[in-house]
């Protein structure tokens, strides 16, 4: 695929994913105010970056949207249900959504395939058939040649495609990344975002990248700006 | 790769300390081993011993010291009289330093009872009469004060012979220095005074009927307790004492363990913090962290178990072949003790994995996104 290719024709199919409204968080007791009242739809299919200086509260907002951490205020549904309402927020991130770290977080003392594979004991596959997918997924991603390699034999490239690998392990229809790219070179960070950008159209799953890289922005359907804890503008590049 | 597999290899992450809190689980562990081994079976010794005299009730005062305490030997009669009773033998047993061995079994009998008819004669003759300056050795007594038939041995301030080896069917019989009653009398200065009285129960007597038997000795005789031979030496004061050491000693040992394994699986918690939020993060329940976490700490108590049960094992057996303790011992080294000491080691590493497993389970998942 080109790398400077983009998927602005890509985009959403309407269907109301991610709902958010009014939504707030805070931390230490209210003196750092992350996020101060965030209002967003992101549909089915679409692909959208979050942009913004440090410390603006993207990250903040991505951790909100994959129920790693509950709003101070304001609502959060996903598909009509209250996210921090939740009974089981485990099985959320286990099954509706992958995450995708700026920092790989590959556990060191397991191997490609057993990384890809952690997700996957939340699952009642048997351990062949987690063993045959997690292989599966790591040829999709092109690394069938280092399926028996420990991260710290891998490449910082390749280190997040099996990153990318193990988010995709149950399936997910949303992929949230934070910085996917941050920690990369830029041969291998367009590789990742090509790689993203496949995911996104081959799948049609719902994309929602935090970056701080204008160039990466750029290739999405939708770019958020945000600025001290807001929205500051909301552009869809396919229009 | 399963589940089990995750375990091994978290313990496999820092083996060195892994290793180290196994060898502070394990010696914990053969403290448990050995001492509950040593106390179990010099209980188990002197039942043996009391069977091996066909002896079915102990009348004794088995109260502070190891040895019982001395009374009349007028008791004897009084028991040969309560109605279902066999046979009687009164003895005077002493524990006792003779030549090399610190602590020796001396256990003199009356002359003809019927404590002398199961002793096997392996070499030599018995004694000729009740007052013949002469003493009959175990087997292990024997070996343990290298005495041979004919050589001369002091007990107290006489200078006996060895006339005879014999096989007396257990341990503490062949660990003992066997001589009659009147002579050790006269020689230790106990005249008229036995310790124990060995009492025969009418053939086929059933365990109920020796425990009422029991009763009805104890009616009779006020100077000491009539109890089933198995149950003799467990009741005496000193063997709960050396048990409640035993059992107090391990205890400590095996905190020391819990101790140990806590303090590594929280440094495990607190160095893998990260690696548990991406776990939670990428979907685990908080419950199969618990569960990591307890299995993880519950595996090093086995692994610390079996490696107790080895060393203990061992242990008692270099102690066994020791001077002071050979022929003396016979350390109850059963499967069911070594079952339940690794059961202990086990239980010892699922407490120790509780506070660790539980602060893991309340770390937020968001601090995977971190660093």
């Amino acid at each position: 695929m080109n790398p400077t290719e983009t998927i602005a024709e890509a985009s959403g199919t309407g269907d109301s994913i991610f709902d958010v409204r009014g939504l707030k968080k805070e931390f230490d007791d209210g003196s750092v105010q992350a996020l101060r009242g965030v209002d967003l739809q992101i549909h089915q299919g679409e692909f959208v970056a979050i942009t913004g200086p440090s410390g603006c509260g993207k990250s903040t907002l991505l951790q909100m949207l994959g129920a790693l951490d509950a709003p101070s205020a304001g609502t959060l549904n996903y598909r009509g249900r209250s996210l921090p309402d939740l009974a089981d927020p485990a099985a959320y991130r286990a099954k509706e959504v992958g995450i995708i770290f700026q920092a790989f977080h590959l556990l060191p003392t397991f191997t490609a395939v057993e990384n890809v594979q952690m997700p996957m004991f939340e699952t009642d596959r048997p351990a062949s058939e987690r063993r045959e997918h997690a292989i599966s997924l790591l040829k999709s991603v092109g690394l069938e040649h280092r399926i028996h390699h420990f991260p710290t034999k891998l490449s910082g490239g390749e280190r997040q495609r099996v990153a990318i690998a193990r988010s995709l392990a149950n399936g997910p229809s949303v992929l949230l990344a934070d910085e996917p790219t941050g920690n990369l070179d830029s041969e291998n960070a367009h590789i990742i975002l090509d790689l993203i950008i496949r995911l996104h159209r081959e799948q049609m799953m719902t994309m929602v990248l935090v970056t701080h890289d204008p160039t990466i922005a750029a290739r999405a359907s939708r770019v958020i700006r945000m600025m001290d804890g807001r929205i500051r503008s909301d552009s869809n590049t396919s229009s | 790769m399963t589940f089990l597999t995750i375990i091994v290899r978290g313990l496999l992450r820092r083996p060195v300390r892994t290793g180290l809190t196994l060898v502070g689980i394990s010696i914990g562990i053969a403290a448990v081993v050995a001492l509950v081994g040593i106390s179990r079976g010099f209980e188990q010794s002197w039942a043996k011993g009391m069977q091996a005299r066909g002896t079915d009730i102990v009348v004794s005062t088995m109260g502070s010291g190891l040895a019982p305490k001395p009374f009349d030997a007028s008791v004897r009669d009084q028991i040969a009289a309560v109605p279902g009773v066999a046979a009687v033998c009164p003895i005077f047993v002493d524990l006792t330093s003779i030549e090399s061995s610190s602590m020796m079994i001396v256990s003199s009998r009356e002359w003809g009872g019927f404590s002398w008819q199961n002793l096997k004669l392996l070499s030599g003759r018995m004694p000729k009469d009740a007052m013949e300056p002469v003493v009959v050795l175990g087997q292990n007594a024997a070996e343990v004060l290298e005495k041979k038939l004919g050589d001369p041995i002091q007990i107290e301030a006489r200078e006996l012979t060895v006339v005879g080896i014999v096989d007396g069917g257990a341990l503490v019989e062949n660990g003992s220095v066997i001589l009659s009653l009147p002579l050790y009398q006269e020689i230790s200065g106990n005249q008229g005074k036995i310790n124990v009285v060995d009492v025969r129960a009418t053939a086929g007597a059933s365990e109920e009927a020796i425990k009422k038997l029991c009763a009805e000795i104890n009616q009779v005789v006020t100077e000491a307790k009539a109890l089933p031979a198995g149950e003799n030496v467990g009741n005496s004061q000193a063997y709960k004492f050396i048990s409640a050491m035993s059992w107090g000693t391990s205890l400590l040992a095996v905190i020391v363990g819990v101790l140990g394994v806590m303090n590594t699986m929280l440094m495990t918690v607190f160095e893998r913090k990260q690696e548990i939020c991406i776990l939670l993060a990428i979907g685990w329940k908080r419950s199969r962290i618990i569960r990591m976490v307890l299995l993880e700490s519950a595996l090093l108590g086995f692994l610390g178990g079996i490696a107790g049960v080895l060393i203990g094992s061992m242990t008692v057996k270099v102690l066994e072949t020791l001077p002071a303790i050979h022929g003396l011992l016979e350390p109850d080294l059963s499967p069911r003790l070594m079952a339940i000491s690794v059961a202990i080691s086990v239980i010892v590493g699922v407490i120790s994995g509780i506070y660790p497993a539980w602060r893991s389970s309340r770390l937020n998942p968001s601090l995977a996104m971190q660093g």
